[in-house]
């Protein structure tokens, strides 16, 4: 039984981590109709970043969050900018912004290759291995803190979207971007944003994914895949709603070790993704569109 | 009896976008239906033409059960729709569009398809613009693409979804012709909704009037535009609704 | 308003019209001359030159990888589904017909031919997720390609695990499976010709452009989508089997890679998407490319092929062959002299 519950909690840590990266990558195709295929490549930059911050200056992962925020912003920003601007109109979720994404991957991956190694890293702080016990259960230091910092992320970007008049904005070119030009909401300008904000949450959720797993040049396939999920599976409408679907995805891949050979796990990502796609491919709620 | 519909439902979840609709339609007939927005008209076009599956009833062609067909062996059996917003494929030129859907076989006797298309393409008044793509045409051009494209499946019913809103009373006049054209020459029963009055009064045999997916109403434009109900159902007055009941 | 033409009876009249438009060939005669002259140049190449085994290995590498690539394309290019996965079936081709020789000692065809058809069948089994659309196809295919992956890496009786497959081949037989290679790469540049101006070539164009639209003018989506996807992973397990037996040493890890995978994208959006034969100019420069990159920018290759699919999607959608287009009609213009109607 003890058993059961520390499964169930390990899902529940695990569901922090997998939200704020569908955040991610749902904030981008909510509002751009666009599928970041980069978003595994910007996680791993994110992760490479907080290890670096790390390694070099000693600066804590967690506190490294508000650079590793802003430096994944600007590379949203100038992805967007340069590169997914310049598609044509209507490319939306079409091949070309899927193979040009594939290639920002590519560049990113190859970047860390070259700046770091392609062998494992992860970040171990002096806390790292220590462990608290809730209800009789060990929990990681690292894992309780990371579910405190996505549901701080959640919070934040609920209260974003809903009370800030940016926020509105989103909202609004999300449901009809050709509306918003009739009242003078600069598209642009929000889509701009919306790329940044994405990645933001990509990079972020690349520092969290660092101080629980290792990572190498090539992660980001199964992030990718998984984040899609949750994605699909929890809608766009509501946050509360990805955050329900994080953690039915967690729940799938902790539960799933007691019934497939450990090398599998990784694959129930694809797994999951093939049946939700096939069954359930308006999510649980049926939503698409950011309401 | 060319098409008829007994009893067709369509709900999603909790809302009912049509509910019990009958009705008949005859050869070389040509039906309008109407009614207040969301009265259910495209809904209703889209169970005919197989785009989706009724809840409930069914749907017969010459007798036969069509109901729940995939839209494209409702086009094999002889069923074919026009768009609300037109579709063309827009890597296609004009004569390819219509080709391919003259090619409705597996084994197309090719011969017999280009010619289909030629001649079809004549009949709507793009023959001088076949090797061009859809995007140069105005919206009235692809509008007669998207019904040249249809006539070339030879369908038996032809289901025209408001293909007059939206073009200029020049391009709406030869429009009406050609649908004429359709009924009479090629021996096609038409079913239109349109939000264009004039038009579809003056092109239909008969009318249906649609109102929340019930059926109002059944007969010629004159009895039609007439009834209490049907008058009712666009002004949405209450007291004439009780007045009628 | 449009005047009857000649061939056309007049209006009213019931009478069936004139041929107005003659069926065009499929390949026309000069088209049909020149490609046998590549091929038969080609053929004779090994035999006229004296070719170095590098050279010789280079070339049947390329061959097989421009069978990869058209067939690739009859996805990505004519129905516009665009797979992160193909490895999959390229793996599979390569395993199955390892296995086939070493434990059943049959001769290479049918090996390859065994390969073709379990690779074949494991796209069909891919049905379901042909009903997905755009992005949603595309992200599944990845992970079709790293389940597989995983899969068939610890598939040791299969694959052999991480130690692989050394397949039996004498040299005699390696030189001749260039020809075979020749063949291959010829009949599927001609089937892709075939297929794109053929009514299944409209018909996946149409399906491409509105897939709904075309359900809508009696095409069924799912039946061609299927027949393509079968095709498509049959021909590319052929070339998986093919590149079994000539380079005689196959591991999981490398047949169902990831960076396989980008190979084929690479491939067909280098040589022109969608475009008959643009995957074949894609297939012979990545080869090359790839060969000069690994030799002398091992840790750049992977940032090269990024920043080429990125520059490719903005300037030249149509890659190469968009390009040699371009230049073409440049080059017509100017010719034309000073005439300026079009």
């Amino acid at each position: 039984m003890s058993r059961f519950f520390d499964m169930i909690l390990s899902a529940v840590l695990l569901a922090g981590l997998y939200a704020t990266m569908a955040y991610g990558l749902g904030l981008i195709y909510g509002v751009l109709r666009v599928v970041n295929l980069a978003h595994g490549g910007v996680i791993m930059a994110g992760a490479y970043l907080g290890w670096y911050l790390h390694e070099r200056f000693g600066l804590d992962p967690y506190l490294s969050i508000p650079v590793v925020l802003g430096f994944s912003f600007l590379l949203g920003v100038v992805m967007y900018q340069v590169l997914v601007r310049r598609l044509p109109r209507g490319a939306a979720g079409g091949p070309a912004s899927l193979l040009l994404l594939f290639g920002v991957w590519l560049v990113l991956r190859n970047i860390a290759y070259l700046t770091f190694t392609g062998d494992d890293q992860t970040i171990r702080t002096a806390y790292s291995s220590r462990s608290v016990s809730i209800l009789g259960s060990p929990v990681s230091v690292n894992r309780l803190v990371v579910l405190g910092i996505a549901l701080v992320i959640a919070v934040s970007l609920h209260g974003f979207l809903k009370r800030t008049q940016v926020g509105r904005a989103i909202r609004a070119v999300a449901q009809n971007a050709d509306s918003c030009t009739l009242v003078g909401i600069d598209v642009n300008r929000i889509y701009t944003l919306s790329f940044g904000i994405g990645t933001a949450l990509s990079g972020v959720a690349g520092v969290l994914l660092a101080t629980i797993f290792s990572f190498n040049p090539d992660a980001g396939s199964s992030e990718l895949l998984k984040s899609f999920v949750v994605v699909v599976l929890g809608g766009l409408g509501s946050i509360f709603g990805v955050g329900i679907a994080a953690l039915i995805v967690a729940a799938a891949e902790v539960f799933a070790i007691l019934v497939l050979p450990s090398y599998l796990t990784t694959a129930v990502g694809f797994l999951l993704l093939v049946l939700v796609l096939i069954f359930r491919p308006g999510g649980l709620f049926g939503q698409r569109v950011l309401s | 009896m060319l098409l008829s519909t007994r009893g067709l439902t369509k709900r999603f979840g909790g809302l009912c976008a049509l509910d019990g609709v009958s009705l008949e339609l005859r050869e070389r007939e040509i039906l309008g239906v109407i009614g207040p927005n969301g009265a259910g008209k495209t809904t209703l076009f889209s169970l005919i033409s197989g785009s989706q599956r009724p809840t409930s009833g069914e749907i017969l062609l010459d007798g036969q059960r069509v109901s729940g067909l995939p839209a494209h062996r409702c086009v094999r059996a002889g069923i074919v729709r026009t768009h609300q917003i037109v579709r063309p494929f827009g890597g296609l030129t004009v004569f390819e569009n219509v080709l391919v859907a003259a090619i409705h076989s597996r084994r197309p006797a090719a011969s017999h398809a280009r010619d289909r298309t030629a001649e079809v393409l004549e009949f709507v008044g793009l023959a001088d613009r076949t090797t061009q793509y859809p995007s140069t045409l105005t919206l009235g051009g692809r509008k007669r693409l998207e019904l040249a494209r249809a006539l070339s499946t030879q369908p038996r019913v032809l289901l025209l979804d408001e293909v007059i809103a939206g073009i200029n009373p020049a391009e709406a006049m030869a429009f009406a012709a050609l649908i004429r054209r359709v009924r009479d020459e090629r021996a096609i029963a038409v079913v239109m909704t349109e939000h264009v009055m004039p038009a579809v009064m003056s092109l239909s045999d008969r009318v249906i009037v649609l109102d929340h997916g019930k059926q109002i109403a059944d007969g010629t434009p004159q009895q039609v535009v007439a009834n209490p109900h049907v008058i009712a159902a666009y002004l949405g007055t209450t007291e004439t609704e009780a007045a009628a009941s | 308003m449009t005047e009857p033409s000649p061939s056309t009876p007049p209006s009213g009249a019931a009478a069936r019209p004139t041929r107005v438009a003659p069926v065009p060939e499929l390949i026309s005669r000069p088209e049909g001359v020149g490609f046998l002259a590549c091929v038969a140049a080609l053929a004779v190449l090994p035999l006229v030159l004296e070719l170095s085994a590098y050279a010789h290995n280079l070339i049947t590498l390329a061959l097989v990888m421009i069978a990869g690539a058209l067939a690739w394309n009859w996805m990505g290019g004519f129905v516009g589904q665009v797979s992160f996965g193909h490895a999959a079936m390229f793996g599979i081709g390569g395993f199955v017909t390892g296995r086939l020789m070493l434990s059943l000692h049959l001769p290479g065809p049918a090996c390859w031919l065994g390969g073709a058809i379990v690779a074949g069948v494991f796209a069909l089994g891919a049905h379901p997720m042909l009903r997905l659309r755009g992005p949603y196809f595309s992200i599944a295919t990845i992970g079709v390609g790293e389940a597989s992956r995983l899969v068939f890496t610890y598939w040791e009786r299969f694959t052999g695990g991480s130690t692989g497959l050394s397949l039996p081949i004498d040299s005699d037989a390696k030189y001749c499976l260039y020809w075979w290679a020749l063949g291959l790469a010829g009949v599927v540049a001609a089937a892709s010709v075939v297929i794109r101006r053929s009514s299944l070539g409209l018909k996946l164009l149409a399906i491409k452009s509105d897939v709904d639209a075309a359900a809508d003018v009696g095409i069924s989506a799912t039946f061609y989508q299927d027949l393509i996807f079968a095709l498509s992973g049959a021909v590319v397990g052929l070339a998986g089997g093919l590149y079994a037996s000539y380079f005689s040493f196959i591991e999981p890890k490398d047949m169902f890679g990831f960076d396989r995978s980008i190979g084929f994208v690479l491939m067909a959006v280098i040589g022109g998407v969608g475009t008959p034969l643009g995957p074949v100019l894609g297939a012979v420069v990545f080869v090359l490319l790839r060969t000069y990159l690994l030799a002398s920018y091992p840790q750049l290759y992977l940032g090269l092929y990024g920043l080429l699919l990125i520059f490719i999607i903005l300037f030249e959608p149509l890659g190469l062959i968009g390009l040699s287009r371009r230049v073409l009609r440049r080059l017509r213009r100017r010719g034309a002299g000073t005439s300026v109607m079009p």
